[in-house]
């Protein structure tokens, strides 16, 4: 499967009286787009703001953030939830870099849930969307609509801002394109036999909550009950996984710009041959999470034939066993495993950087403490969190897993825990 | 004599201590005496041994808390910057009251302070966590090297200077984390891991493994008909209005709640602040988190022979091992003294 993502960089985003890409200025017409996203009868106002890097600005009541894509030879938009359900990853597809489309939650009173992004100062070198244009879109809900319409419903006006957004550069020559290509895992040209074959396990989410019914995660679906199952990292890349509507250190963004599908595509047929995609979620059951740990187990290892695999997790504590179940299960079949782990400690000791102790389960990568407390220093402007703002204004504190893109738990940041 | 200095004031002013074998109590010296000439010495120009205090291990030892006092008002009436106590070397009572006086020290006159070490010393141990303790060999045979990289660190503490990972600087791991930011991203990081771990290289993880206690879980000595069971939960219960403040998360507290004449627990009554799992079905029947309506059953039926008129209850998500530790240990203490045989411990 070959996938093409066509890359125009964006320096300058404008608001104007049409929507289009100017060479690397990107102007946008804020009516045109509001109206897109006003035919969602789950909203009633919606606001879009335009920041910028380096503006002494704070993103308040940040829920998700969406790269700008859009599939050119008709293919779907994030298939199953924007687009109807259809295969992603191959085709050729719009990518803007430098902008990014951030989705804030105007509903929930709990904002300890949310995140913050800073434009400036030094929180906006530790978090991609620091360094981004962002078109941030407060919406409101309509009267009567519960949580998971609402979240569903903002959601879907990201994708289309996203999707609105990266069709301007239907004409434009790209800057670069990126080829993503993988032939089916079991063939292997000889000389490239001798490759140990490495897969990634991804998790995609947690059912410490149950996802809603609108709550699509891989094309479209909720994944309630999902057993593991075998993707194209294409497939990742291109749109067919979301994050869930509960996800502190996570975006949909860096998902689809997935770090370690990248890291794994760069040394295939190099240091490694890339094996596959395993998804999996995890489970708030014991009975759950041990079938799900075998059978992820059982396809890294007798079907895809992988000698090593890399796993990763997003939520919580629970999750974080879940995967180190998983690994444990990879380890008893001969697979080699190194995990992704968050600090799960709450009071910096090193004992309680993790909730497991597996046999084999010994190399270990982590994405620092999320609980770790980060000064906020004042700025000049707030914007998608009004009620919020004389807080955030002023210098304030949050945590590391409060800052939105400090810490991406798929592996994407260079934050990390280090015992001293 | 094994020299311990102690050192003041950043700039110039720098204090010792030192320890001697014997009953001796604690003796004050004005400027650098014993080891503490070998951290003048390191000091050079960067700063002076204001005073030595030299102390009797024995006596440290024997009556830690009045010396940890003593000593604490000597270092104060000396006003230094910096503490530096030993290197103690493999000395055990010694290493013992150096690591005592430096976390007194800091903890009670916000003074930095720094001791040395050999690494089997069991000064170590007891206080890395909140001390700096330089790794020194087991005897003073390379005394002014090992002094000079005490001073080292001990200047960049009382100059306020960041300290930065324990192998770069020299200091025994204080088992505690900080964020920083590194040079590659997690994913890279985590596949040449995998590659290092394929090709049978070294692998550094960048987690230390737990050492969880095992705890073995004893044998019922009765018959199930003849013992008192208790419930005891994680997963949350609380009676309405949660009196007993428990957390949400991180907790640090539970609460004792009766379940005297009650057949089972009324919704109406409980409440849930748990935000690890979803409480919508506990809250909607309590029974299921705490099911208290089939012990009653079986305490009815002679199955059991007695329920527990007190249920244990508490919040189990992102709570640290030392709260986890130091619960569990006072509700088994309340369990056994009320006569408890067995408990029946549900988790979300």
């Amino acid at each position: 499967m070959r996938l093409e993502l066509r890359w125009c960089d964006v320096e300058e985003l404008t608001a104007a009286s049409a929507t289009r890409l100017a060479g690397r200025r990107l102007e946008v017409d804020l009516d045109a787009l509001r109206a897109l996203l006003s035919s969602d009868a789950r909203l009633t106002r919606i606001r879009l703001d335009l920041v910028h890097p380096d503006e002494r600005c704070r993103i308040g009541r940040v829920f998700d953030v969406i790269a700008p894509r859009a599939k050119v030879d008709g293919g779907e938009d994030f298939p199953g939830v924007l687009g109807r359900v259809a295969r992603a990853g191959h085709g050729r597809t719009l990518a803007l870099s430098g902008v990014a489309v951030v989705a804030t939650d105007q509903q929930t009173e709990n904002v300890g849930i949310l995140a913050v992004i800073d434009m400036a100062g030094p929180n906006a070198v530790l978090s991609a969307f620091g360094r981004t244009h962002n078109v941030v879109i407060s919406a409101w809900p309509a009267s009567g609509v519960d949580r998971s319409d609402y979240l569903a419903a903002v959601r879907l006006a990201a994708l289309k801002t996203s999707v609105y957004l990266a069709q301007t550069a239907r004409d434009a020559k790209p800057d670069r394109v990126e080829v993503f290509e993988l032939p089916p895992s079991p063939r292997v040209p000889v000389e490239l036999a001798h490759l140990p074959r490495v897969a990634y396990v991804f998790q995609i989410h947690s059912h410490q909550r149950p996802t809603g019914l609108d709550e699509g995660i891989l094309y479209g679906d909720p994944v309630r009950r999902m057993l593991p199952t075998i993707v194209h990292p294409n497939e990742v890349l291109d749109g067919a996984v979301l994050r869930g509507f509960m996800g502190r250190s996570v975006t949909t963004w860096a998902t689809q710009n997935h770090p370690m599908i990248r890291a794994l595509y760069a040394q295939h047929g190099r240091t490694l041959w890339f094996a596959g995609v395993v998804v999996t979620v995890a489970h708030a059951t014991e009975p759950e999470r041990v079938r799900s740990a075998f059978l992820t187990a059982g396809l890294v290892a007798h079907t895809l034939g992988a000698d090593g695999a890399v796993l990763t997790k997003i939520g919580g504590g629970a999750p974080h066993v879940d995967m180190a179940q998983a690994a444990a299960q990879c380890e008893a079949l001969g697979v080699r495993t190194t995990a992704v782990v968050e600090d799960m400690s709450t009071d910096g000791s090193a004992e309680g950087m993790l909730l497991f102790d597996f046999p084999g389960v010994d190399a270990l990568v982590n994405v620092g403490s999320s609980q770790e407390p980060i000064t906020l220093p004042a700025m000049d402007r707030v914007v998608g969190a009004d009620d919020l703002a004389p807080k955030l204004l002023g210098e304030t504190r949050t945590t590391y897993g409060g800052l939105c893109g400090a810490i991406e738990q798929i592996g994407a940041t260079r934050v990390m825990a280090e015992v001293r | 004599m094994r020299g311990a200095p102690r050192l003041r004031r950043g700039g110039p002013n720098v204090g010792g201590l030192g320890a001697i074998s014997g009953p001796h109590v604690i003796d004050v010296v004005d400027g650098a005496v014993g080891a503490a000439r070998a951290v003048q010495q390191a000091l050079g120009d960067a700063g002076t041994v204001v005073a030595t205090v030299i102390c009797g291990d024995n006596y440290a030892a024997e009556h830690a808390d009045r010396a940890a006092a003593e000593l604490v008002a000597v270092v104060a009436a000396a006003r230094p910057d910096l503490v530096i106590a030993g290197p103690a070397f493999l000395a055990g009572r010694y290493g013992v009251a150096c690591g005592a006086l430096c976390a007194a020290v800091q903890a009670q006159l916000k003074i930095p302070a720094v001791t040395g070490m050999h690494a089997e010393n069991p000064g170590v141990e007891l206080y890395r966590r909140q001390v700096y303790v330089v790794p020194t060999g087991s005897e003073a045979t390379r005394m002014l090297d090992e002094v000079k990289r005490l001073v080292a660190l001990g200047l960049k503490l009382a100059r306020g200077e960041a300290i930065g990972a324990p192998a770069a600087e020299g200091y025994f791991a204080r088992g505690v984390t900080r964020n920083v930011v590194v040079e590659a991203a997690a994913a890279d990081r985590a596949v040449a891991m995998l590659l290092d771990k394929l090709a049978g290289r070294p692998v550094a993880s960048e987690v230390p493994r737990p050492a969880f206690p095992r705890v073995p879980a004893p044998r019922l000595i009765k018959t199930l008909e003849g013992a008192t069971i208790a419930l005891v939960t994680d997963g949350g219960l609380v009676p309405r209005g949660n009196p007993d403040g428990i957390e949400a998360l991180n907790a640090t507290r539970y609460g004792a709640y009766s379940i005297e004449g009650k057949t089972g627990l009324d919704a109406a009554q409980y409440d849930n602040p748990h935000r690890g799992y979803d409480t919508t079905w506990v809250k909607q029947d309590p029974n299921r988190l705490v099911p208290v309506d089939v012990a009653r059953e079986l305490e009815q039926s002679g199955a059991i022979g007695k329920l527990h008129e007190t249920v244990y209850s508490t919040v189990g998500v992102a709570t640290t091992l030392a709260h986890s530790a130091r619960m569990g240990q006072e509700i088994a203490e309340k369990l056994r003294a009320a006569g408890v045989d067995a408990v029946i411990l549900t988790s979300t």
